[in-house]
């Protein structure tokens, strides 16, 4: 986890410098600067320093939970905190309805193998993962929200009207379209991930000796195969909301959702160099401790892993 | 042994075209990808506008539905979108294909030179490996794109694009030969290599490379379809390369028209999911052609 989470500081920072001199992108914003500010600016990042010099303090400013003070003169932490809770909103509901969903239905694809619902399903899920998430957002926008009406195109609560007429209700109608897409690319990973893990599992000689034994198949398929079938998949959910999260930028940009990604596209487009940092370190966080969370899961779910 | 070889069965790889002919799934994606190729090799003979041409604008057809003459439809710019969809094609292959290219050569190296030595170097791969398979790496795609581009490499084009996808994009098939040199080294055949002197290399880069093709071969399809849908999302966030026709810079410009011209939105989304789709069946039909352990 430490080598990963350095890298990545030192990837956005040394991107970040790359960008330039964080004065001259401010001066392009204070049309005269005076001396004075100049050089308080110059010792605030340190910029009579050398690289590896500025980098440890960046570093140690992060460490210590200042993650620096945006372009427009806010501090970038109190900035992301909103966002992540709408960002966390989407991804942790559009997962949680995945894997509800995906899981039976991987079961009975794998089940009822090259039956007609089989293909149905198989055929759903690689559209699925072929298709560019923000795409479908963009289709579902103009069929349900700009030809229908039915619900809102953008944005995570409406402004001066309420949807539906109560701030729940509101609230839902917003989350509907996203969620349903995010949903759905999950759901193609994990149904994928199920049946194919299933019909392996399903193969194995201690499945056969437990029907010898005349436990009734739906016993034989949850509590013996699943069980077995599972393990990957849970590692391949934490890798997903990574993804996910990864992918966040283009899906809430689409639907103008005032989460991380949208403010990452937003920040770097404006090259706030600062902002951009942060959003990076904290998704990265956020991917770590899923992956952290997905390593206990797994040794939970199968015994024979043990955390050291 | 030249009588012998006449009689020899038939190689795995010809057992692994029979198996695959015999999918029909397979074959279909793979039509799908010739059918992609060809548009991309005949683009500017196909096409009836150039690339990034306003032509129709002077033609008084901006903005204007699907019809006969624009069977995708107009921007409101000017842009002939069934035009650009086909000089999408080539652009967003040559990314696929090349990122896919570079980050094979680099996987491939790293993973075998991870997987056989052992050491401190193999230590820093594997642990470079690792930290580029858990990164958020779209993020930092999108923030290197938009820096270097602006600041730093103007003029590169898609080619920046590539770079940059490849520089992100080989863990995958790095832990894969890492784990399949892992496998080998300690098989029979390569003891017996090294037994009779060979090199370090030459086991390396003659023994073992060539054994462990058809999974990478298998990774390597399904990310050309991976790095054609991160092309598609870095040039729809407008981090890409504005004067070069993608699928992406079409659904970018389409998102500004959405309530007027869904066309524009429409046919470019749709090449890219058939497309996709169709690298995405044929690296499956690989998979199960050349791993037959994993089917019934």
């Amino acid at each position: 986890m430490i080598p990963v989470f350095l890298g990545v500081a030192i990837l956005t920072f040394g991107v970040g410098n790359a960008a330039g001199n964080p004065i001259d992108l401010i001066r392009a914003g204070l049309k005269y600067p005076s001396p004075a500010v100049l050089e308080a600016l110059t010792r605030y990042y340190h910029l009579d320093r050398p690289v590896w010099e500025r980098f440890l303090y960046w570093l140690w400013d992060l460490l210590h939970g200042n993650l620096g003070v945006s372009i427009s003169g806010r501090p970038v932490l109190s900035q992301i905190g909103p966002w992540t809770i709408t960002t966390l909103e989407l991804q942790i509901l559009s997962l949680l309805l995945a894997v509800v969903i995906g899981i039976p239905v991987g079961v009975y694809s794998s089940k009822h193998q090259y039956s007609k619902m089989d293909y149905a399903i198989t055929t759903t899920a690689i559209f699925g993962y072929s298709m560019p998430t923000f795409w479908l957002g963009i289709m579902l926008i103009v069929v349900f929200s700009l030809d229908l009406g039915w619900l809102p195109s953008s944005g995570a609560a409406s402004v001066s009207y309420l949807w539906w007429g109560n701030p729940f209700l509101d609230w839902l109608a917003h989350l509907i379209l996203p969620t349903l897409v995010l949903t759905y690319v999950g759901l193609a990973t994990i149904v994928r991930l199920v049946r194919a893990n299933m019909l392996e599992v399903m193969r194995q000689d201690y499945i056969l000796a437990a029907r010898a034994s005349g436990l009734s198949e739906r016993t034989v398929t949850y509590r013996y195969a699943l069980r077995n079938a599972i393990s990957p998949v849970v590692t391949i959910i934490g890798l997903g909301f990574g993804a996910a999260l990864g992918g966040a930028p283009a899906l809430e940009t689409t639907f103008s959702w005032p989460g991380l990604g949208y403010a990452f596209t937003q920040a770097a487009l404006t090259l706030d160099i600062p902002l951009v940092e942060g959003i990076t370190i904290i998704i990265t966080l956020m991917v770590l401790i899923a992956n952290l969370i997905t390593d206990l899961a797994y040794a939970f779910l199968d015994p024979r892993v043990t955390i050291e | 042994m030249p009588e012998e070889r006449g009689k020899r069965g038939a190689s795995q790889w010809a057992v692994a075209w029979r198996r695959f002919k015999r999918n029909k799934s397979a074959l279909i994606g793979s039509a799908i990808v010739v059918f992609f190729v060809a548009v991309a090799l005949l683009a500017p003979y196909i096409a009836p506008y150039p690339a990034r041409s306003y032509l129709p604008l002077y033609e008084g057809d901006a903005g204007s539905p699907p019809s006969f003459k624009h069977p995708f439809g107009v921007e409101d710019s000017g842009i002939d979108v069934f035009s650009e969809t086909i000089h999408g094609t080539t652009n967003d292959l040559y990314v696929g294909l090349a990122a896919t290219l570079i980050t094979t050569l680099i996987g491939v190296a790293v993973g075998a030179v991870a997987g056989y030595f052992k050491g401190a170097i193999s230590d820093v791969l594997l642990g470079l490996t690792q930290v580029f398979f858990v990164i958020p790496v779209l993020l930092l795609i999108l923030l290197f794109a938009r820096v270097f581009s602006v600041l730093v490499f103007r003029g590169l084009g898609l080619t920046l694009i590539v770079l940059i996808l490849s520089f992100f994009g080989w863990s995958s098939i790095a832990f894969i030969v890492r784990g399949e040199t892992l496998r080998l080294k300690e098989m029979e055949f390569i003891q017996a290599a090294r037994a009779l002197g060979a090199s370090s290399y030459r086991i390396l880069f003659r023994h073992i490379v060539p054994n462990i093709l058809s999974p990478v071969i298998v990774v390597a399809t399904l990310n050309i379809a991976g790095f054609i849908l991160t092309e598609v999302v870095v040039s729809f966030l407008g981090f890409g390369d504005a004067n070069t026709s993608t699928w992406g810079l079409l659904l970018n410009e389409g998102f500004s028209f959405i309530r007027t011209d869904w066309w524009v939105s429409l046919f470019p989304g749709i090449a890219v999911v058939v497309c996709v789709l169709g690298f995405n069946v044929m690296g499956d039909g690989l998979s199960d052609a050349l791993n037959p352990r994993l089917r019934e």
